[in-house]
């Protein structure tokens, strides 16, 4: 069997379940609990639930090509944490409590900036000191989140932020960074399939010997992606929060698990852009559930419904778990000359 | 058979060579050097945040150690560490990367609690009451953390579920249902605050020794012996070897007839079970009900970093979790007692971690400084 094919079958039995278990949802919604569908998924939960997948997309697009390139990056939540940070105070420091759109955008641009250089140092200690990828990454999601609640508490004096300002939407209602969020997701596709330096990111995590005799410098292949990568989460850290419009410290901060959340996504999308990004939206639409049940009046605890997507990812691992990884991941590589 | 014998010698010699790169010494070494550097970092920041580090470090040492009130404080929070510390390093040192201690540890506390209420009515007042109540709060902590790991563990052996994100997921849905029902089915509706209903009088250890209220030489005893106990399994028994021998090479511990799938389940089993107790501990000595999980202390995060600095060495994880009970004791005093937000406590412990993760780090300043001299 080709590989092309048992990407095919991968991506048919991936559909195929999906639309299997949103068939069942939707009758246990309308015969058990009695509601109209049409209630349920209208076109507001569908903004929402975009809205809502965009940072877990971006998360997942880095980690997706870092880990195509044999670099573990487990730290994306911690680098979602510092993007979301870095955007909300610089929002503040441009424009106080009232920041303009300009400010916005300029805040998300320094976020991803501030995240890829903080990546640039993780890096370093993952590919040349040969830092345990696990823990390295463990480590990043601490330092979110001891420094952004205590940096938070140096500017506002509080663990979060007070209101700032969220983005415009356009026209028809949909965010900008849900389209910027689309763009992406498409280019990284063409980039990591249809471009040289894609087939090199592929077969730095494959088959790095072959690409260093093909006279590919392979950790510097790999220093491009895990930046990337940090770059993307920082990316969705700083959409997320200009979604939300203020930063929240307290507890597991406002990313509360969504770079985790990131991981599974790819894992689940079979390390496919676009397959990552669908994932991010099954998961995006279960954390939002829970405005739409309120709507229709279905009795349930919010805090119970918000567990929904954890719950989604351990039974989406336990059945897609053996997902073909890279062959060299979390090998370090070390050229012969 | 002879690629299984070939393989299993490349395994030993892997094994060996990994053995002899970090000598205990060397180890010993990297755990103060990633503190050390942590703390130096830390206050570093305190002074470009426009703090004065000299005052801050001063703290940190009264917080700790500068007064018996907080002697006492820094050994309360010191079992805690220990005992989530032992949980973490029983699954890393058999390979299984065990991060949701933190959601065991409120899922046993929480039983304790809600089997000890619900059954203190049936039991006699008095001290065997009491005794007979904190013996079955313990045992369903045990049984609680212990199912609550295994879970993972079944989903990796079985269903090949990465267990790093399955546990960190647990630990969100621990904090979400377990806070759920503190608000809701188990809350006590005259308290003021979200807790459960207290635990009777007769629940809790006594305070001799020590004279703090929230410190009791049975919580300090049950710690200790929990990790003898612990170390003797993992060094002692058959069960231990197995356990480690698969951590550090799977094909040689599958070759000498371990079942791997079970050994994960029975290893995230045991790491829970540890995990419970330490809620146990923590309901009975310190709290006296439980509260919303998501404002207890990150004892179960922290706790990695405990396991980290200890090689994942049960006894190792003695002196660890000493300092981290430091750390937290000054971090109540440095709340009180100074302007610095706390949370650069968690900041420097995000920073020993990471800087655990990198011995390449340490050897390569050992040899640019010339200290260590001699071990390469």
């Amino acid at each position: 069997m080709s590989v092309a094919d048992y990407a095919q079958r991968e991506r048919v039995q991936l559909a195929g379940a999906t639309v299997v278990a949103l068939l069942i949802a939707a009758a246990v919604f309308t015969f058990v609990f009695d509601i109209a569908l049409e209630r349920l998924l209208t076109v507001g939960f569908l903004t929402r639930s975009l809205e809502m997948a965009t940072p877990i997309a971006l998360a997942a697009i880095g980690g997706l090509y870092a880990e195509k390139s044999g670099v573990f990056n487990i730290g994306l939540e911690g680098f979602m944490i510092f993007g979301a940070f870095s955007a909300a105070a610089t929002m503040y420091l441009l424009g106080g409590t009232s920041p303009s759109q300009l400010d916005v955008w300029l805040a998300i641009a320094i976020a991803v900036l501030i995240s890829a250089i903080l990546t640039v140092f993780f890096a370093v200690l993952l590919i040349h000191f040969k830092a345990d990828q696990i823990v390295a990454g463990l480590a990043v999601w601490f330092l979110g989140l001891g420094f952004a609640p205590f940096t938070a508490a140096i500017i506002w004096g509080s663990r979060s932020s007070p209101g700032l300002e969220s983005i415009n939407s356009l026209a028809f209602g949909q965010s900008p960074l849900v389209v910027l969020t689309v763009i992406v997701v498409l280019a990284s596709w063409v980039f990591l399939y249809r471009t040289k330096y894609g087939y090199w990111i592929q077969a730095a995590g494959e088959n790095p010997e072959a690409l260093d005799t093909a006279g590919v410098d392979v950790n510097r292949v790999r220093y491009a992606t895990v930046i990337f990568s940090g770059a993307m989460a920082g990316l969705g850290g700083a959409v997320l929060l200009a979604h939300a419009g203020n930063f929240v410290g307290t507890g597991e901060t406002m990313v509360d698990g969504r770079g985790w959340i990131g991981i599974v996504a790819y894992l689940f999308g079979n390390y496919n852009p676009i397959g990552a990004a669908a994932a991010a939206l099954l998961f995006g639409g279960l954390d939002m559930l829970n405005v739409q049940f309120q709507t229709v009046g279905i009795e349930v605890s919010a805090r119970l419904v918000n567990l929904l997507p954890y719950a989604a990812v351990i039974v989406v691992l336990t059945a897609w778990g053996k997902t073909r990884m890279p062959s060299s991941v979390g090998e370090p590589y070390e050229s012969e000359d | 058979m002879s690629s299984g014998v070939g393989r299993l010698r490349t395994g030993l010699d892997r094994a060996a060579a990994k053995m002899l790169d970090a000598t205990v010494l060397e180890r010993i070494g990297i755990a103060i050097g990633s503190t050390a550097l942590a703390l130096l970092i830390g206050l570093v920041i305190v002074a470009a945040s426009g703090y004065d580090p000299i005052q801050f470090a001063n703290q940190l040492v009264v917080g700790s150690f500068g007064s018996e009130r907080a002697i006492a404080r820094t050994l309360r929070y010191s079992t805690l560490f220990v005992l989530a510390g032992v949980s973490v390093a029983i699954a890393f040192r058999a390979g299984v990367f065990n991060i949701g201690v933190q959601g065991q540890f409120i899922v046993g506390g929480f039983a304790t609690v809600v089997s000890i209420v619900s059954l203190a009515p049936y039991l006699p007042d008095g001290t065997i009451g009491g005794v007979a109540l904190m013996v079955i709060g313990t045992i369903a902590a045990i049984v609680a953390g212990g199912l609550y790991a295994a879970l993972p563990g079944v989903l990796k052996a079985y269903g090949g579920a990465n267990e790093i994100i399955t546990t960190i997921m647990l630990n969100f849905i621990a904090i979400g249902f377990v806070g759920w029902l503190v608000a809701g089915r188990f809350g006590d509706p005259e308290a003021t605050a979200t807790r459960t209903e207290r635990m009777p009088d007769t629940v809790g250890f006594p305070s001799v020794v020590f004279d703090d209220p929230n410190l009791s030489i049975v919580g300090i005893l049950v710690t200790v012996v929990v990790v003898v106990v612990v170390a003797a399994v993992m060094t002692r028994t058959s069960f231990g070897y197995d356990m480690v021998t698969s951590g550090y090479q799977e094909s040689a511990a599958t070759y000498s007839g371990v079942d791997a799938k079970r050994m994960i389940v029975s290893t995230m089993t045991f790491s829970g079970m540890v995990a419970g107790l330490g809620g146990a501990i923590f309901a009975i000595m310190i709290q006296g009900y439980f509260t919303d999980p998501s404002g207890i202390g990150n004892y179960g995060f922290d706790a990695i970093a405990v396991s980290l600095l200890a090689a994942n060495n049960p006894l190792g994880v003695v002196p660890a979790g000493l300092l981290f009970g430091g750390l937290e004791s000054s971090s109540s005093h440095i709340q009180i007692n100074s302007d610095v937000p706390v949370q650069l406590i968690d900041g420097i412990v995000g920073l020993v971690v990471l800087f655990v993760a990198v011995p390449e780090l340490f050897r390569m300043i050992a040899r640019r400084t010339g200290l260590g001299g001699e071990s390469r």
